[in-house]
Formats: structure tokens, sequence, C-alpha cells
């Protein structure tokens, strides 16, 4: 067995040398307004996937929490998506209350100001009175929206201090062309829990904890006899964004009945589909910015977006987490399991269930943790909390989230050059 | 529940399980169904089902998936709560996530499907 040991990045060699972190940043509700300012008001947030909404008319209305937004972001007959504010132009009414549909125009139900799907304000009935209002300049709000391999971002400041590819900092190069639009279907979980988004960001980021607190779901799959803590190989830092190399059992056989079964019908997201390796046809395994080592037991690549993204593309889809901070102690998260195609049968049905079900059962294992942190950081009694050398993301985080804080954050390109490396 | 409880013929000795898990609607009111059962309860529901996989979908196989006939549809949504008692009886050895709240209430939606 080859021996990865030494790709086993630990802080120091990263210069991370932040291994003590106050607890504050995780309680306080003066740190909760900065992030919303200096963090979610500055950075590219990705909200959604170009997918959902394919034809020209089709739109879809995202409420972003941390900001206190709701987002409608459409498909306009000359086929740009765009991004606006939902609030009508005369009192303010949130006017589109669907979640999703398809639409010519938007209608305020309040007194009718209509919207063209590209925001525009296209009829104010009773216009006369309305004399003084600029149609062409009273649109709908619109937000900064740019896409990266399918993914939409937003940025919610007046002017955005840089673009998105500036943004990603190299990630976006490194992942050039991987197949996230092979797998356009998706089962999503939502929760909302009491704690701090970052307890939420920080399990994603190590995997030290996987042996212990997934003892009996995830060890048995992913936690190789030759890295019992799991550490995250070939750490990659870009800007603010990272991506680490997570290895995982292929000769994991389970043996329980309903497991085995499940497996017999339809691989779940994370197993490898050896088949499929041994014919080059693996979807992300073959991408050249994932496992780069080429470690033969590969089983993710995770990608954190700044502030509140983790992706994890997996052999048979990928994984998507996103984090939304509420307040200081209070978070919403959305998991999102894509896969290929929807359930072509019963037994592929049932076998996307069972999945999602073990899925579901460790990310609830996870906010359970990131529950219990949050009333033992409110205890008060403990001002910091300890990021081992084993936890490089946690400490490249948080490096990151002060310098945001302080004002900078959004690379130089001396950064990404350095990344790029 | 007012309505009978039919299941397809072979399949009847699972009416006792298809009045707990035949008329729940969606995973997250199966997820809340494990938590709120006893193991000896998941057990004998597992024990009936989890050996049957084949049997049940080889009948099921039968019929159009969008289109199953009422029967059918009841057991195959007994059959589904498997998904959420399987955890519990083969990974956890209880039925909540430990640590967890409870009762813990997750979401769960399919993109533009069913």
């Amino acid at each position: 067995m080859a021996d990865y040991s030494e790709h086993m990045t630990k802080a120091a060699d990263l210069g991370l040398e932040n291994g003590r972190v106050p607890t504050e940043y995780y309680t306080s509700p003066e740190y909760f307004r900065r992030e919303q300012e200096m963090i979610f008001r500055r950075a590219w947030l990705m909200v959604g996937r170009v997918e959902e909404v394919p034809e020209p008319g089709d739109y879809v209305v995202r409420d972003m929490p941390t900001l206190k937004a709701s987002v409608i972001i459409a498909r306009g007959k000359d086929g740009e998506v765009r991004a606006f504010h939902n609030a009508c132009s005369h009192r303010g009414v949130a006017l589109v209350c669907q979640d999703r549909g398809n639409a010519l125009t938007f209608r305020c139900p309040y007194h009718a100001w209509t919207y063209r799907i590209d925001g525009s304000l296209s009829a104010i009935p009773g216009e006369q009175d309305f004399a003084h209002v600029d149609k062409a300049a009273n649109g709908l709000a619109r937000i900064h929206l740019d896409s990266w391999s399918g993914f939409i971002f937003l940025n919610f400041a007046d002017e955005p201090e840089v673009t998105l590819p500036e943004y990603l900092a190299g990630l976006d190069v490194m992942l050039e062309g991987a197949p996230f639009d092979q797998f356009p279907f998706y089962v999503a979980v939502t929760d909302e829990i009491d704690c701090n988004w970052k307890n939420l960001v920080n399990a994603f980021n190590e995997g030290y904890h996987v042996a212990v607190l997934h003892a009996k779901t995830l060890r048995p799959m992913v936690v190789p006899k030759d890295n019992p803590h799991l550490h995250y190989l070939d750490i990659k830092q870009f800007g603010p964004h990272s991506a680490g190399t997570v290895p995982r059992n292929f000769d994991y056989n389970p043996q329980a009945p309903a497991l085995t079964w499940v497996y017999a019908q339809m691989l779940p997201t994370s197993a490898p589909d050896m088949e499929a390796i041994a014919q080059g046809r693996a979807g992300f395994y073959e991408h050249p910015g994932i496992n780069r080592l080429n470690i033969p037991n590969f089983g993710t690549e995770t990608i954190t977006i700044f502030p509140n993204i983790s992706i994890q593309p997996l052999a048979n889809g990928y994984l998507f987490y996103q984090f939304w901070p509420i307040s200081e102690g209070r978070m919403r998260t959305e998991v999102r399991v894509y896969a290929r195609h929807a359930p072509r049968t019963l037994r592929e049905e049932f076998a996307m269930a069972s999945t999602l079900a073990a899925t579901r059962d460790v990310v609830v294992e996870d906010m359970a943790m990131s529950r219990l942190q949050q009333i033992g950081f409110e205890s008060g009694g403990k001002k910091f909390q300890h990021f081992g050398q084993n936890e490089p993301l946690l400490r490249m985080f948080t490096r990151d989230y002060e310098a945001f804080l302080a004002g900078g954050g959004l690379g130089p390109p001396a950064r990404q050059a350095e990344a790029a490396e | 529940m007012t309505e009978t409880l039919t299941l397809p013929a072979g399949f009847e000795d699972l009416a006792p399980f298809a009045a707990v898990w035949g008329h729940l609607g969606d995973q997250q009111e199966r997820y809340l169904q494990r938590q709120q059962s006893t193991m000896k309860e998941l057990k004998a529901y597992y024990d009936a089902t989890a050996p049957r996989l084949n049997a049940i979908f080889d009948h099921l196989d039968t019929f159009p998936m969008d289109a199953l006939p009422e029967p059918e549809a009841l057991l195959y949504r007994t059959t589904l709560g498997l998904t959420e008692a399987a955890m519990a009886i083969e990974v956890f050895n209880q039925p909540c996530v430990p640590y967890a709240p409870f009762p813990h209430k997750m979401a769960i939606s399919w993109s533009e499907y069913r």
C-alpha cells in the first residue's frame, strides 16, 4: 500500500498558527452583524443551479435568511438568467409568492403593478397618478449575478469588489469542465438548527471526527486502516476557498440485509462504481483537478467555497451543503444529493430514499454535535476552542473569516498565483 | 383511518405494518414514525419486510410505477418505511440518531418529480 502520510497536510505546512480561536466568534450578536455586512454582503454567494430555470420564463424564489433577502431568479426571453429583489417598486410587496414557476410577467397582488420577466416595469394601473415615477428606472431591483460551471452566484454589494472568476481565485480553473451538469436530479433536506453556522462549516472541513461521531454510519465506509483519523490529503487553497482529497474503503461490503439489497438495486451516490471506473467513464473520478494524487481508494474531493458552501463530488453524483446563518445562535442548512437521473423504477426510488435516509442521518449526527457545541460555547466557561495541526482547513477558514471582517479577504492576484501552483 | 387496508394477495400478513406505515405520505413522516416507534416494533416490522424485499418488488414490478393499483400502492408505501426502520435496526440499534433533538423533523423535497 502506498504511503500517503506526506500528503496529510498539517496546519503548520500551510503556515497556519492560529490554533486557538475565540468562542466569541460563535456567540456574539456583534460578530453576526459584522458577518452580515463584511462577509455576506461582499462575497459571491452560491444560490443554485442554472438547471433550475432551464426555459425562458422559468423562475425560482430563494429566501436568504442571513440577509433577510427574498430573491427572484428568472430566465428571460433572451435566455439570460437574472436576479431581483422580490419587492414591488410601488409599495414594496414581495410580489412573487410561488417557490417556482414559469411566467411571462410578474404582477403585484396589491395594486397590479406588472413587471416583465427581465424585471422591467411594464404597467402601472392608473398611470396618470404616477407621473413622477420613471418606469424605465423602476423595474425590480437587480442583484449582481454570474455563474460558474452551472452554479448561480449572487453578489449583494452595490458594486462587487471582484468578479466571480476573481473571487473563485483558481478553484474554478482547477475544476474547469467538471461534469456537474451530468447530475441534474436532486433530493434536498433542509433544517434549522440552534447553533452558529460556522460549527457546521467546520464539521465538513475535518475528517478527525469521522471515526468517532460517525462510528456506526460513515466510519466503515470511509475510514481506511492507514488513515485512522481521516486526514484530508493534498489540501489546496484558492483565495478563501479550499479543496482536499478524502479516501474511502473500496472493500466496504455491507452485510446488513436491507442495506445490501439497496446496494444491489442502485449504487448509492457515494459508492464507487467499479465497473465505470474500469471502463474510464466514472464522472468526477477522471477529472484532472479531482484526486490529483490518484489515490486508488478515492472517496471524494471536499470543496469549500467561502463562506457557506461545501461540495463533494462522488462516483455517482455529488453532495451539496449550504449553511445560512440566521443569527449568532441559529442557522439553516440545506443538503442536496445530486444524481444522474430521477428514479426510473420503484426499486431505484426505494434505493434513493434509503440513500437519502442514510445521508440525512450522517448530517443529523453532525448537526447534533453543532448544537451541543453551541450549548457549550454559550455556557461561557470557555473563551477559546482549539484547532489541531490535523484541522488545517478550520484554521484557514478562520484566517479568511478574520480577513473579511477586517475589510479584506477578497484575494489579491498574488495569492491566486500561489494557489494555482 | 376509515379506508380499508387491502394488501395484494400473498402480502396480507403485512396488514399490521400497513396500518402504521402504509398511510405515511413522505420521508419526513416515515422518519418521525421511526423515531416514535420502539425497537421492538421496528424489529418486528423489519423482520417481516426486509427478507421479502425481492418478493415485494418482483410483484410491484409487474405494474407501471406511476399507476399502481391501490393494494400495490399500499404495499409500496408500507415497504418504504423500511428505508427508515433499517437505519434504526441495522445501523444505530436505537430508533433515533444519537444526540439529536427528539422528535427531530427535517423537510425533504425531490426536485421536479412525482
